[in-house]
């Protein structure tokens, strides 16, 4: 047995003493600039999201809202408020997380002030294919969500993209990425919405 | 003991054969992958070649300083673990001071763990080498990687916008020629380039 630990031990000691020094080098990386990395992604949220709702400023409604992934995993997220100048509630935004193709993809979700039609979705991180699942990003796509109703979306891999319904005309070549999507946004849609309901939420901005 | 001179003409040999005669991507062609994905504009480009330099240089230091104590069969395992942290690193600073760039080099930039130009240096120079010597290699094969991704994304770009570092070079009547900026152009431009190479460096019989 002491044999076998001390041969372990000559094989492995270097390796295990350079994981201990990366991991710890990677430690202090994070800390130092994760703040930095969060506050740039918080940049970005109120830019994508300022962008599907107008000059809208964003203010936390709820905090650490758990969505089921779908796959019995929670997911954290925040449900903001978008405000009008005149502080009026214009609409609703949230970050959504699904699996797409290659990664983890990271939407901001946009909805109406009565959480009846959306205002579309910005991509906050994906890894899809460049050229292919990546289109996600693009106006054709994005274009069909803006004033789709907030209810079970459908893909479909032929139709009109002009037409704003419930059907989503998938990317061509890039099926896996578009079905991702939609599968987010109908997961989110639905545990989002029961959420606002059963907080009050709904009805304040009505 | 070599002297002072002998010594700097053998680094200046290995700087130089990292940028010509040795070049990662035109005579070894290691590195394809990031080399067709990245060369649509010359700032990502370059970017990716500062972070591969980066990259290379630190990892070759830290395999060079183990380079004893390697178990033979844990090398490549070594190689990975040193390589993947100090992407990580790489990716971490991007995403802290230049998020957009992040943003526009995606995922070719955690893809550097498996690029084959580190891996390979660390295996073919950086393990059996001093730090001396493993470093000047970083440097001279990070310099030809850098180089050759920003003529490749300058002739890309200039022909796909009219642009060179995002300041207009053509003539307004140019008429620019979208596909060099798609995945095709980047296959034409590096066969072009390759031929050019070949061309010149071909021995006469």
């Amino acid at each position: 047995m002491l044999k076998n630990v001390k041969y372990f031990a000559e094989q492995s000691w270097l390796l295990i003493a350079a994981s201990f020094v990366f991991g710890l080098l990677l430690a202090v990386t994070n800390t130092a600039w994760g703040p930095m990395i969060e506050q740039n992604e918080i940049n970005k949220f109120n830019n994508l999201a300022s962008l599907l709702l107008t000059d809208a400023s964003f203010e936390t409604a709820l905090k650490d809202v758990e969505v089921d992934s779908g796959k019995g995993k929670k997911i954290k997220t925040s449900i903001k408020k978008g405000v009008s100048r005149d502080s009026d509630c214009v609409g609703w935004a949230f970050v959504c997380e699904g699996s797409g193709f290659a990664d983890k993809i990271k939407l901001v979700l946009t909805v109406d002030a009565a959480f009846e039609k959306l205002a579309g979705f910005g991509v906050l991180a994906s890894n899809e294919t460049p050229g292919f699942g990546d289109k996600i990003k693009g106006d054709y796509y994005r274009n069909q969500f803006v004033g789709a109703p907030a209810a079970q979306l459908v893909l479909s891999k032929t139709g009109d993209d002009k037409i704003i319904d419930n059907e989503i005309v998938a990317i061509t070549g890039a099926t896996v990425s578009s079905e991702a999507v939609v599968k987010t946004v109908n997961n989110y849609i639905k545990q989002i919405k029961t959420c606002m309901q059963t907080e009050g939420l709904l009805n304040n901005a009505e | 003991m070599p002297s002072n001179d002998s010594a700097n003409v053998s680094f200046a040999r290995t700087f130089a054969a990292g940028i010509w005669n040795e070049n990662p991507v035109l005579r070894l062609l290691l590195g394809m992958c990031p080399t067709l994905a990245v060369t649509a504009a010359v700032k990502p480009a370059l970017t990716m070649g500062l972070s591969v330099i980066f990259v290379l240089f630190c990892s070759n230091i830290v395999v060079s300083l183990m380079r004893n104590m390697l178990k033979p069969h844990l090398r490549i395992l070594m190689f990975t673990l040193t390589i993947s942290t100090f992407v990580t690193i790489a990716d971490l600073f991007l995403k802290a001071f230049a998020p957009v760039m992040s943003e526009t080099l995606g995922p070719y930039v955690p893809l550097i763990i498996v690029n084959c130009i580190i891996i390979c240096r660390a295996e073919a120079c950086a393990s059996k080498n001093t730090l001396a010597v493993s470093i000047v290699d970083a440097l001279g094969m990070g310099a030809g990687f850098t180089l050759t991704l920003c003529v490749l994304a300058g002739i890309r770009e200039l022909l796909a916008t009219g642009k060179v570092f995002e300041i207009q070079v053509m003539p307004g009547a140019f008429v620019p020629w979208a596909a060099m900026g798609m995945p095709v152009g980047a296959f034409i431009t590096l066969g072009l380039l390759l031929g050019a190479v070949n061309l010149i460096t071909r021995k006469n019989p």
